[in-house]
């Protein structure tokens, strides 16, 4: 009988322990490096005594891991609390009722003060309707990778212009004989990365989808052109004529196996080729902001990842203790020095420990900074549907650029007219 | 002998027959309403709101009848998912008939050793469809893609087969009619096997040739087998969707109508629409299979 009560007392004691401990699943894609993750959270764990956090590790791309969290949160599944989700989504988010805002937590007066240490661009991106919906975990931007190696061999210096670099590319490949060897490379394949594809000749020309005041303003002669811009480079035979299957990652493998001398990519690619164990271009590969057009400016694609509190959670509170820590500066500068991910804090951009890892963050600040975003809309899926399928079949060619610009134009006139 | 019939009654309780078979029969009726019937009422219902899950209505559904129907029948994109879903179906039903009977018969010959053509009839059957989708995407790359391989070494031209509509059409074809043809090839197979051998033994003795008793005997004999085979073949080619879709990316230059439902609903959160054109989809399934449900009524008489 004795014995039965201490069993009993002992399982008591247990299984209150186990109550108080609050359990925190936390959804980060396959790209965005879950094993580091997994590290920042073991530290979050060592610090906050009582709180477990597991990791589920969705898709590879953003839209993979948008379609399995659309079942998820559609069902109102508490099963997740915290998501890692694409800088393009927390529109989305706060007209589902997703997400638990970041204001409950936050007296107006530090929400102003935390904003206004993050890249303003990040700030914005998750200010929707004057509500917080999300906090910024890392920074990203296209930047122009070229073959250092190449375009020294022929005294050439980084293009500024993207005529520069067509020329550049003309006179490599043609001097380099190799018939391997690919002059620019771009996303062409239906993606989302064939939404800042299209963007970026646009917002370089000075045009963009809205106005400051949100309002529809593309016009079908700045899409034309946008689309013509790429269409002309498998013209002049700097891009091969299957842009059109090219996927980024495909271009970034394609690149570390020597065969571009010019790649548009995310800043992810930079980390792949210095440190893959089938890397051929190890210290071959420079970094530059992408190239400006002929009278017109600089432009780059802004990506990012924020960190979000589902509106399903049951440990809503803690979650966001969680989330406050993710977008810290200290964890910030974990992801710079071990993922190569791009800080969203402009000071971290100085910072020896993490510029010894990465030598061109230097450069990078003034492209985060000036990088334009893509459209923030609750119906944003359609707006990237309408545009990457669109682009990708005009580099296909079974739409000239004309017909394409009046298909994107119509398309996304009838999303913002609220059809 | 005497009376064995209450001693049976006594040991199930004081359930009738009839009560026994209804207890039986309930958990398999329930998982049947579970799965099959409340989804199928559910998206009926939903069909009839405006849904989105990108504004108000996604929390506050509202009523609007048949409107997204109406909005189905204008709209171009639907009935161009339509008119691809049906060339799916007309190309590719036929096509594994044929490919698969050639299979079924090739397999039927009497070898010494069977297994390797009944694994190679198994092996497309048991491969998940998205997995054959991606492999075949790799097929037909066109600077990596075997297919483009072979062309070169025969003195062609590389031809961008994905990106390419027409190509496509007859690649995602092509795909679709390999995956297939040995679920045609298994049920045709069972077909020959019962076909009496005595039959052919007299027809070679009244002095038919092979093409002669293939003609007159196999095909007459395999037609109901064929039938069956040709139903379900249709009802899937219906709601083809993963070859397509993974041959392309994520692209929707061909698109059947299982990959805009998918579109609509699962990437634009549009559930009223997107039910809607799923209810049209079922509507299509459900008559093919009446008509199938009729033939096997037929086949019983």
């Amino acid at each position: 009988m004795k014995k039965l009560f201490w069993l009993l007392v002992v399982v008591l004691v247990a299984s209150m322990a186990l109550a108080q401990q609050t359990r925190l699943r936390v959804f980060v894609g396959g790209q965005q490096r879950p094993d580091v993750m997994r590290k920042i959270f073991d530290l979050y764990q060592s610090r906050t005594p009582g709180v477990r956090v597991d990791v589920e590790v969705g898709g590879a791309t953003s839209d993979q891991q948008q379609q399995y969290l659309t079942t998820v949160l559609a069902s109102r599944d508490p099963s997740i609390d915290v998501i890692l989700i694409d800088v393009i989504r927390p529109a989305q988010y706060l007209a589902s009722r997703w997400a638990d805002t970041i204001d409950k937590y936050l007296p107006a007066a530090s929400r102003q003060a935390l904003l206004r240490q993050y890249l303003p661009a990040y700030s914005q991106a998750n200010v929707i309707n004057g509500q917080l919906v999300a906090l910024p975990g890392f920074a990203d931007a296209m930047f122009l990778y070229y073959r250092a190696d190449l375009l020294e061999k022929y005294g050439l210096k980084p293009p500024t212009t993207w005529d520069e670099a067509i020329q550049q590319a003309q006179t490599i490949l043609q001097r380099e004989g190799n018939p391997n060897l690919n002059g620019i490379g771009f996303i062409g394949a239906p993606a989302e990365g064939a939404v800042c594809t299209f963007l970026l000749p646009v917002w370089a020309a000075g045009g963009d989808v809205t106005n400051a005041q949100g309002q529809f303003s593309l016009t079908v002669e700045q899409a034309q052109r946008a689309l013509q811009f790429w269409v002309g480079l498998m013209d002049q035979k700097v891009s091969p004529p299957n842009m059109a299957e090219k996927p980024q990652d495909t271009i970034r493998q394609e690149m570390q196996a020597g065969r571009w001398v010019f790649g548009t990519m995310f800043a992810y690619a930079w980390n792949r080729f210095q440190n893959d164990a089938d890397s051929q271009v190890k210290g071959k590969i420079g970094v530059v902001p992408l190239p400006a057009f002929a009278g017109g400016r600089q432009a780059s694609c802004l990506g990012g990842w924020q960190w979000v509190v589902s509106d399903f959670s049951r440990n809503k509170a803690q979650a966001h203790k969680l989330v406050r820590f993710l977008s810290s500066p200290e964890v910030s500068k974990i992801l710079a020095i071990e993922a190569s991910n791009l800080p969203v804090f402009p000071s971290l951009y100085r910072d020896p420990d993490i510029l010894r890892v990465n030598p061109w963050f230097g450069q990078a600040l003034p492209v985060v900074q000036a990088a334009r975003a893509r459209p923030q809309h609750p119906r944003y899926a359609e707006i990237s549907e309408a545009i990457r399928v669109t682009t990708n079949q005009v580099l296909a060619r079974q739409k000239t650029p004309e017909q394409g610009a009046r298909e994107i134009v119509t398309r996304l006139q009838a999303i913002y007219g609220g059809r | 002998m005497t009376q064995p019939q209450p001693r049976i009654r006594r040991s199930f309780g004081d359930l009738s027959e009839r009560a026994l078979a209804f207890w039986l029969l309930v958990p398999a009726a329930l998982l049947l309403g579970l799965v099959a019937l409340y989804p199928v009422g559910r998206l009926l219902y939903t069909s009839l709101f405006l849904r989105r899950l990108t504004d108000e209505t996604g929390n506050n559904p509202v009523f609007v009848g048949f409107q997204n129907f109406a909005q189905a029948f204008s709209d171009e994109r639907f009935w161009t998912a339509l008119w691809n879903t049906l060339l799916i179906v007309l190309v590719t039903v036929p096509g594994a008939l044929v490919v698969g009977l050639l299979l079924a018969l090739l397999a039927n010959l009497p070898f010494r050793v069977k297994w390797p053509i009944r694994l190679g009839l198994l092996l497309p059957w048991a491969l998940p469809l998205v997995f054959a989708g991606l492999i075949f995407r790799w097929f037909f790359d066109s600077q990596y893609g075997v297919v483009n391989d072979v062309i070169v070494r025969l003195g062609g031209e590389r031809l961008l087969w994905v990106t390419t509509p027409e190509l496509l059409f007859w690649a995602i074809c092509f795909s679709i009619i390999w995956k297939s043809s040995s679920f045609v090839a298994l049920i045709l197979l069972a077909g020959l096997q019962v076909i009496p051998k005595e039959l052919y033994e007299s027809a070679a003795v009244d002095g038919a040739n092979r093409w002669q008793s293939f003609w007159r005997i196999t095909l007459p004999l395999l037609l109901p087998a064929i039938l069956v085979a040709a139903i379900f073949r249709t009802i899937t080619a219906f709601q083809t969707f993963d070859i397509p879709f993974a041959m392309q990316n994520g692209g929707s230059a061909f698109e059947t109508l299982a990959m805009y439902v998918r579109t609509m609903s699962i990437e634009n959160l549009n559930f009223g629409y997107g039910s809607a054109l799923a209810v049209l989809m079922f509507l299509i399934s459900f008559a093919v299979t009446l008509v199938y449900l009729r033939y096997v009524r037929g086949a019983d008489d």
